[in-house]
């Protein structure tokens, strides 16, 4: 029966380089160019060699960005993992505090967070009806609830063993462990959900949960997995964090969902669900490094870096809206 | 079946609900700790949490067009922080210039909120989320980099919480004037029912010509209103003012309108039950430290356990409500 | 003063890429029941929605008793009178009866809602339709019948002077439609001009008196009632002899492939069996909310039966997902396009591969090569007008998006197809090709199970015909001796004691 009219319909597809140019991601590298040449002339010791030295301490977020990505790609939101991160580092300091390997310790931050997002994927699966904001909200306070509670009266907790730590944040040559990390598992997450059937399956879940279910996709397991993955990796965060300060207290990932979350959608990735990628998250997550690394060594606050974080997250997302509304406006007057 | 009709009705309304939780912790704790059930405690408790109960009463309004804010703890610290200032290098010294400027400050606020999600169709979380930041940033500016309003810098003004009218304190006499306002504002006027209407079903309510966005700024308005309010209570009532205060406190306001039975998706929710969610946690961290072997230390971790009780209760209550709506359709 | 309380002339209406309304006229009289008719899609709808303001005609110009009117909003339209009761009432769900009867014109004393005068005022309204509950009830919890006495509450309550029903019986049983009958009489006899849109001819004969009918976004003509053969009106809806509409080829009927043995789920459909044969199209009908579509949906894993059992080709299965349907060969091409059936969003090629995406992906990676042209073969293959696989699905017109849908079900082996409304919001020509495809599939020796609710569809396509009724199978027919009167018999509330519960 193939073709009765003989129709033929074009497959191939147009130029990539075209479309990348054209795209948000493209804006956004020419926006961490502007950004390097501000920060160059801004602070004189704003260099390659400065950079490498103070990043590690803003990279573990990126860690976050990438199944927040994910989350935010189904159209969902967890703002429950800076509390995750919380209860992970302090797991981790007090399981290195009783003399084991740091195999062990390592192992016991992943368990800890994996478990805590596993919570979250459970109820969230579970109770499908329930809003991931109110469920992540409950769980937000109970994760940093235990910490404090574990942590008691004087709510903080040093590493004493900090060997292992320390290797942590190592380097090879000038470039610390934690950025290879960043760039592997960022290329990883990329890759997943851009190539990959699983990638694929994310994105039909959050353009359009009931037709992704009735065309067999298991919605519920995928939903689960990236909830779950997103409490593991709130635990490496946590190493990484306690690689640079030696301990954990209350306060510890305070607002880390926050910025995770601004992270991804600066870099074009939709709350709404089914749109952007890894690769644009994670040129924002670089520019932003860079506006504080470069902004920190003149002493700038970082309230104020949180300031300008705000207004372009908001202009980001507002302003695309915004320019739609008024060329529809001029479409409906001609 | 007379008794059967009564749980019926406690179960079918929210609120009845929520009362008979409240009256049931007051008598546990009261028989714990005799002291909690005087007059002086109930008012030092009404008092320390005069901010959030006030808030929960933007955040109904909000949540019941289906959005969110958590900016507003952001514009707490601004607003407070702004009369802080200005009582501290006596540029005003006014306790009710200080209240206007507050009010005017937070509403400013609120309406900038408003306006991007009503008119930039950023979603609510992301909005609020980037006036998070930026209005906390703001209030650490205007303290000059983190500087304090101490007690001894806010002169007259922190008079205000101490000061007794009829035997209660200023604060408290807000609280209720505000409730009174909402509950009157929200049941009996038309305002009031656009905003649950537009919360119920957005497209009807445009067919039907009302004006959605003018709606979703008027209840982010309102918010910044409140936050505002929020911050000179705060500053009166903690004799201080700090760029960091209240940070992180927005759950609980959100968390008193979810115990409270507000829907995050819009259209449920009533003043009474926002009062009483208040209400609920209030209770619950102040009765904490009386009971034996629980600590101030175990308040998040069992707020956080209720809110989650409260849901999930709430879904199987419903699931259970459909399935037998279900088994009595006749075929 | 005009003869007619509402005249409309030479309307156009156009959307991006289609005509819906060409040059289309009405004229209604005052105190008359006017029934619409057309097939799906033939603009009813949008016609209906220009008169009530909440589209606006390209061309052409509206009377209101004599008066040129240019509504600009839906609020225009209120304020002159003109109400309009959807099939799926637009209510507050979370608000109170007398709210919703009240919105935007509340009963108001010192700007102060009066609860008590505005509900006792419902309830004297409700009261004159015979309602069985209270205004202080919840809308969430009312029936669609009950939310539909609602709307037209809310209808009086404006006094308005022209009402629109549409398709106000679709989703009701005989007894609640009896009730509607009574409550229009009712209007009527206030003077009230009624619109009325319906697919039932009983509910035609019944109310109206004069009919106008679309078709393909043109005026066909208008016809007095008692005038008219059931004959001729369905040659004016459909503008053909039907016959050459279904091009139902002979197929040898091979093994069973589907039998549903005593399927039941509390509250949707009880002890429902039939099976279906490999090149056999089994037509699945009724009314409404009759169930037809939950008994699907429980056989393919979507909800979960609470007794009964499915066989595969003999042998029992219990499938939990849609995924697990699939992977045995079990297809459903849901309802709603544009919520169940389509990602819209996306291009045609990525929906028709999303739910086979996985069998030619190499370790987990997309072959994005191989997922192109295959999509290309599979639209080609069902004829899809579209110039290429990478344009969004929303671009399409409905029947050219069921065929993107159909071709998700051609992606992989299946054994069984069950396609429910494939030709709802379809126009005529491209309902012809789907029956062609239909067809096709079942030539090749898929078992079809095709549920649909218009009856020359069913009469036509169908090998043997089930009739459900209010969760129930009600009978069964051969294709031979099914007649329009007797399924409309099954399909309708009677006794469940028909012919041939059970084959």
């Amino acid at each position: 029966m193939a073709g009765k009219s003989g129709r033929s319909i074009n497959n191939v597809p147009k130029s990539p380089v075209k479309q990348m140019i054209f795209s948000w991601e493209g804006i956004l590298v020419l926006l961490f160019i502007a950004v390097n040449i501000f920060c160059a002339n801004f602070s004189e010791f704003y260099n390659l060699k400065s950079l490498l030295r103070q990043m590690p301490v803003y990279l573990a977020e990126i860690f976050l960005m990438l199944p927040m990505a994910y989350i935010l790609v189904l159209g969902e939101i967890d703002i429950s993992v800076g509390s995750i991160v919380c209860l992970s580092a302090t797991m981790a300091c007090i399981v290195s505090n009783t003399g084991a390997p740091f195999i062990v310790v390592i192992l016991a931050a992943l368990l800890v967070g994996t478990a805590c997002g596993a919570v979250n994927a459970f109820v969230l699966t579970q109770f499908e009806e329930l809003p991931p904001m109110i469920v992540t909200l409950a769980t937000q306070i109970i994760f940093r609830g235990i910490a404090e509670i574990v942590l008691g009266n004087g709510g903080s907790i040093s590493v004493t063993n900090t060997e292992g730590f320390s290797a942590l944040g190592g380097k090879v040559g000038r470039i610390p462990y934690i950025l290879f990390l960043v760039l592997i598992l960022g290329i990883i997450a990329a890759v997943i959900l851009g190539k990959c059937t699983f990638g694929r399956r994310v994105y039909a879940i959050g353009t359009n949960r009931l037709a992704a279910y009735y065309s067999g996709i298991h919605v519920q397991k995928i939903r689960f997995i990236i909830y779950t993955l997103m409490g593991t990796i709130s635990g490496l965060c946590a190493l990484f964090l306690i690689s640079s300060s030696f301990g954990a207290n209350t306060t510890t990932g305070n607002g880390f969902e926050m910025d995770a979350i601004a992270m991804a959608v600066f870099g074009g990735i939709s709350s709404t669900g089914g749109k952007g990628n890894i690769v644009g998250g994670l040129i924002s997550a670089f520019i932003i490094v860079c506006l504080r690394v470069g902004l920190g060594q003149r002493n700038i606050h970082p309230q104020v870096i949180l300031l300008i974080i705000g207004v372009l997250l908001i202009g980001a997302v507002g302003l695309p809206n915004i320019v739609k509304e008024i060329q529809k406006k001029a479409k409906m007057a001609k | 079946m007379e008794k059967k009709s009564f749980m019926k009705k406690l179960t079918g309304s929210r609120e009845a609900l929520l009362a008979v939780i409240l009256v049931l912790l007051f008598v546990v704790i009261t028989i714990i700790s005799p002291s909690f059930l005087t007059f002086k405690s109930l008012t030092d408790m009404l008092k320390n949490n005069a901010v959030t109960m006030v808030m929960s009463l933007g955040m109904l309004c909000v949540m019941l067009v289906g959005g969110i804010d958590i900016s507003i703890m952001s514009t707490l610290a601004l607003t407070g922080m702004s009369i802080g200032m200005l009582l501290k290098y006596d540029h005003i010294s006014s306790t009710f210039l200080a209240f206007v400027i507050a009010l005017a400050i937070g509403i400013a606020c609120g309406f900038l909120v408003g306006l991007v999600i009503s008119r930039a169709d950023v979603p609510p979380i992301i909005a609020t989320m980037g006036f998070m930041y930026i209005y906390r940033a703001m209030g650490y500016l205007v303290s000059h980099n983190g500087e304090w309003a101490s007690a001894a810098a806010l002169g007259k003004f922190k008079d205000f919480a101490t000061t007794k009218f009829l035997g209660m304190s200023l604060v408290i006499w807000v609280i209720i004037f505000c409730y009174a306002v909402f509950f009157v504002f929200m049941k009996w006027t038309t305002l009031g029912r656009r905003i649950y209407a537009v919360g119920s079903n957005p497209s009807a309510a445009e067919v039907s010509g009302i004006n959605v966005k003018n709606i979703k700024l008027l209840v982010y308005t309102i918010m910044g209103l409140l936050a505002g309010l929020g911050g000179a209570l705060q500053v009166s009532i903690y004799a201080s003012a700090m760029p960091d205060m209240q940070q992180g406190g927005e759950m609980d306001v959100i968390a008193a309108c979810v115990i409270g039975g507000v829907s995050m998706s819009g259209g449920r929710g009533t003043v009474l039950g926002a009062l009483l969610g208040s209400l609920i946690l209030a209770t619950i961290a102040k009765a904490l430290p009386l009971i034996p072997f629980f600590d101030q230390l175990w308040l998040n971790t069992i707020k956080g356990v209720i809110i989650l009780v409260v849901v999930v209760v709430n879904i199987v209550l419903q699931r259970t409500a459909d399935k037998n709506a279900l088994k009595g359709r006749e075929m | 003063m005009s003869e007619y309380v509402l005249e409309l002339k030479g309307i156009t209406k156009i959307f991006p890429g289609v005509k819906a309304l060409n040059n289309v006229q009405f004229q209604l009289k005052p105190g008359e029941v006017h029934a619409l008719m057309g097939e799906n899609g033939a603009g009813k709808s949008t016609f209906i929605k220009v008169i009530t303001g909440v589209h606006k005609a390209e061309e052409g110009e509206m009377y209101l008793f004599g008066q040129k009117v240019d509504f600009k909003g839906p609020k225009d339209a209120q304020e002159a009178g003109i109400a309009a009761v959807y099939q799926h009432p637009t209510s507050y769900p979370h608000l109170t009866v007398a709210e919703n009867i009240f919105m935007g014109h509340e009963i108001k004393k010192n700007h102060m809602i009066q609860w008590k005068a505005m509900n006792e005022e419902a309830n004297k309204l409700l009261k004159q339709l015979n309602a069985d509950f209270d205004s202080t009830a919840e809308m969430g919890t009312l029936s669609v019948a009950q939310q539909q006495m609602v709307e037209i509450a809310k209808a009086l309550s404006t006094n308005a002077k022209i009402v629109i029903l549409d398709e106000p019986t679709a989703s009701l049983t005989k007894r609640e439609s009896e009730e509607l009958y009574r409550i229009v009489d009712q209007l009527r006899e206030k003077g009230v001009s009624i619109i009325f849109i319906s697919h039932r001819f009983e509910d035609m004969y019944r109310l109206a008196s004069r009919v106008t009918v679309f078709r393909d976004s043109q005026y066909i003509g208008t016809y007095d009632v008692d005038g008219i053969t059931n004959a001729d009106l369905i040659k004016a809806m459909v503008g053909r002899e039907i016959k050459d509409l279904f091009p139902k080829p002979e197929v040898k009927i091979g093994d069973e492939m589907l039998r549903i043995e005593h399927l039941s789920r509390t509250g949707y459909f009880k002890d429902v069996s039939f099976n279906v044969h490999a090149g056999e199209i089994v037509g699945l009908t009724g009314l409404v909310g009759a169930g037809r579509t939950e008994v699907v949906e429980s056989v393919c894993g979507i909800t979960r039966p609470d007794e009964g059992k499915v066989y595969l080709e003999g042998k029992e299965v219990h499938i939990k997902q849609p995924s697990e349907a699939m992977e045995k060969g079990i297809i459903l091409l849901p309802e709603d396009r544009q919520k169940e059936g389509l990602i819209m969003s996306w291009g045609l090629g990525r929906n028709v591969t999303l739910p086979t995406i996985s069998k030619y992906a190499k370790k987990g990676f997309n072959d994005e090569k191989t997922e192109r042209d295959l999509a290309k073969k599979l639209l080609e293959e069902v004829d899809t007008k579209a110039v290429d696989i990478f344009q969004p699905a929303s671009s399409l017109s409905g029947g050219n998006q069921q065929k993107v849908v159909v071709a998700k079900a051609l992606s992989q082996e299946m054994k069984v197809v069950i396609m429910d409304e494939p030709t709802k919001g379809v126009d005529v020509g491209a309902k012809a090709e789907i029956y062609a495809i239909m067809g096709d599939l079942a030539k090749k020796g898929y078992a079809i199970i095709l549920i649909s609710s218009e009856m020359p569809e069913i009469l036509g396509m169908a090998d043997r015909i089930v009739v459900m009724c209010n969760g129930r199978k009600t009978g069964e027919l051969d294709r031979g001796e099914a007649t329009q009167e007797m399924i409309l018999e099954l399909a309708m509330e009677k006794g469940t004691s028909g012919k041939g519960a059970a084959k």
